[in-house]
């Protein structure tokens, strides 16, 4: 029988972690037990109405066998409300729900690059690629300083095995340039032999040139959408993105994770 | 456990507990739960999460002759207790619902009422005709009401005259009982209420959403691709109770109600007021269980009242 996928997961904890980050883990044993990375959750941020609709949280990683951990950025009223939950409270939570990252194939580098608020699917996929015992690159791009993954974050990337670079727009922390700045770089100087495949996650105008520097390097590259969303089951076709070949596709069930080039980038 | 209603209902009768079957226009439910279209998919989308043999029915995302592919994104915007949604009617039109998804729900032994759109009055007259006959179809549901494509929909739902026309015409070729899907987006709901009782319709379904609008105030630009689109949730349940009070006590049809029914006190407000049966929509995206949870607080309610039955409650509005 199918793990069931809605839960009054219980707080285990809940800290604000840096940089307007929360890190909130949850224990919802069915969801640990069978979530992939690159997977999302709906979870409500309080019992009440108002905000009304739950909200899609990619998972960052699975603590143990039966938690959940979700990292999240306080962006609006909801995410507000929601850092006011303490331990021991319980939370509606559906999932794990959607596509998630395919395993890299044998002998291909997988290249991970993390937009804005874009990094928790990466990091729980991340966690997956620690069992190569491979180091892999992560690209990391943001407007400024404040605006990277906070630290605990980033050195939970490092122990999976992640050699991180970064690129800020304002040049406060790492590169002065476009994270794709430095992923065409990086795949210049690792060259084809090495098998790169890319994961993405973050802004869709981050993802729009990060798939065309895959095409143009007819390399395999796997986007992670972020979307407003309802249900997150796929019937009320909300959170629809564009299909390369006419149509759309739901976020929440035929993604969030796409192959870049399922989808139409030109809108 | 599919195709196998539990006989409970008989058992719980002996003891005493409520009588939740309903007959909707000549449609036996077992209880007046169903779904609203447009918030249950085609069934398949929740039944991981709701058995659909204990709900009274589902009334199916909207179906057109020709497949679909909606709207622009943005698609939803989140508003204070409800959303508005501009999805533009998206489905895989006819032929693939009675080939992918019909045979689905066909399992499971619950009504099945079939919502139909199209852009031209022979349009909705076609479906209607290729539905006639099917197997596993109790009725069907005619939206005259979406406010989110231009020709189809809301168009024809606002016009007395378009409104008598195209029931008219569907009326003529099924023998399936019809349901009228009204727009909550006129001045005078009952007129149109009428309209649908002299073209033959057999039920109504009330409402469908309000017409709405949210502006991002930084950019100037509407937080929809649509501009606009239809408010749904409990932000509109007030409108919807009055509707269908309204239209109960003037015309003669059983009544879907729905409108932002989160819970099964919800549910009862519009049994109140009148309605038949109810269907429980936004609720699915918040909470897909949430059709089972109304429904056992409706057996609840009835108890709390000393009600042996739905009819017991229906239209008892006390205004003295």
């Amino acid at each position: 029988m199918r793990l069931n996928r809605q839960h009054a997961a219980e707080i285990i904890s809940h800290s604000f972690i840096g940089r307007g980050y929360y890190r909130l883990v949850l224990r919802a044993p069915d969801a640990a037990r069978s979530a992939l990375p690159g997977q999302f959750v709906m979870l409500r941020v309080s019992e009440y109405l108002d905000p009304f609709l739950a909200r899609p949280l990619g998972i960052s990683s699975l603590p143990s066998k039966s938690t959940v951990e979700l990292v999240y950025r306080v962006a609006g009223r909801g995410t507000s409300l929601l850092t006011q939950m303490e331990p021991g409270s319980s939370l509606a939570m559906l999932g794990p729900l959607g596509r998630g990252f395919p395993a890299p194939e044998k002998g291909a580098t997988p290249v991970l690059v993390a937009g804005g608020s874009g990094f928790p699917p990466l990091h729980f996929f991340a966690s997956r690629l620690r069992r190569s015992g491979r180091p892999f690159p992560l690209l990391i791009g943001a407007r400024d300083r404040a605006g990277l993954p906070p630290q605990p974050v980033l050195s939970s990337f490092r122990k999976f095995g992640a050699r991180i670079a970064v690129a800020t727009e304002d040049g406060s922390a790492g590169v002065k340039c476009m994270v794709t700045t430095i992923l065409d770089d990086y795949l210049a100087k690792c060259g084809p032999a090495a098998s790169p495949v890319l994961y993405a996650c973050g802004p869709r105008a981050m993802l729009a040139v990060v798939s065309r520097v895959a095409r143009d390097r007819s390399l395999p590259c796997f986007v992670s959408m972020e979307e407003r969303m309802a249900c997150g089951v796929g019937a009320c076709m909300g959170c629809s993105v564009r299909s390369g070949t006419g149509g759309f596709k739901r976020t929440c069930t035929e993604g969030p994770v796409f192959e870049a080039g399922e989808l139409d980038w030109s809108s | 456990m599919r195709n196998k209603m539990p006989e409970v209902r008989d058992q719980k009768s002996a003891m005493g507990t409520p009588d939740l079957s309903v007959e909707l226009a000549g449609i036996k439910l077992k209880n007046p739960v169903l779904t609203a279209s447009g918030t249950f998919g085609y069934g398949e989308e929740y039944a991981e999460f709701v058995d659909l043999n204990k709900l009274g029915g589902v009334i199916v995302k909207g179906i057109s002759l020709k497949p679909l592919s909606g709207n622009p994104p943005p698609r939803i915007w989140e508003t204070p207790s409800g959303m508005l949604n501009a999805i533009g009617l998206e489905n895989p039109g006819i032929d693939v619902f009675l080939r992918d998804k019909l045979p689905f729900l066909r399992q499971f032994d619950t009504k099945v009422i079939v919502n139909i759109f199209g852009y031209t009055v022979e349009e909705y007259a076609a479906l209607a005709e290729r539905l006639d006959d099917v197997e596993g179809i109790a009725g069907l549901e005619v939206n005259i009401s979406c406010p989110n494509v231009k020709a189809g929909g809301m168009v024809f739902g606002t016009d007395p005259a378009t409104t008598h026309e195209l029931l008219t015409a569907v009326r003529s070729r099924t023998k399936l009982p019809i349901f009228a899907k009204l727009s909550p987006n006129v001045t005078d709901v009952t007129a149109f209420a009428r309209v649908a009782r002299d073209a033959g319709c057999d039920g109504l379904s009330l409402i469908n959403t309000l017409l709405g609008m949210a502006i991002d105030v930084r950019t100037g630009r509407p937080r929809l691709a649509n501009c606009t689109g239809g408010l749904s949730g409990p932000a509109i349940r007030p409108v919807a109770v009055r509707m269908v009070w309204q239209t109960a006590k003037c015309v003669p049809l059983p009544i879907i109600g729905m409108g932002g029914i989160m819970t099964a006190e919800d549910a009862m407000e519009f049994i109140i007021a009148g309605a038949a049966a109810v269907a429980v929509g936004t609720a699915n995206f918040l909470n897909p269980r949430a059709t089972l949870d109304v429904l056992s607080g409706i057996e609840d309610i009835l108890v709390l009242r000393g009600a042996a039955g739905l009819s017991d409650l229906r239209g008892t509005v006390n205004t003295t």
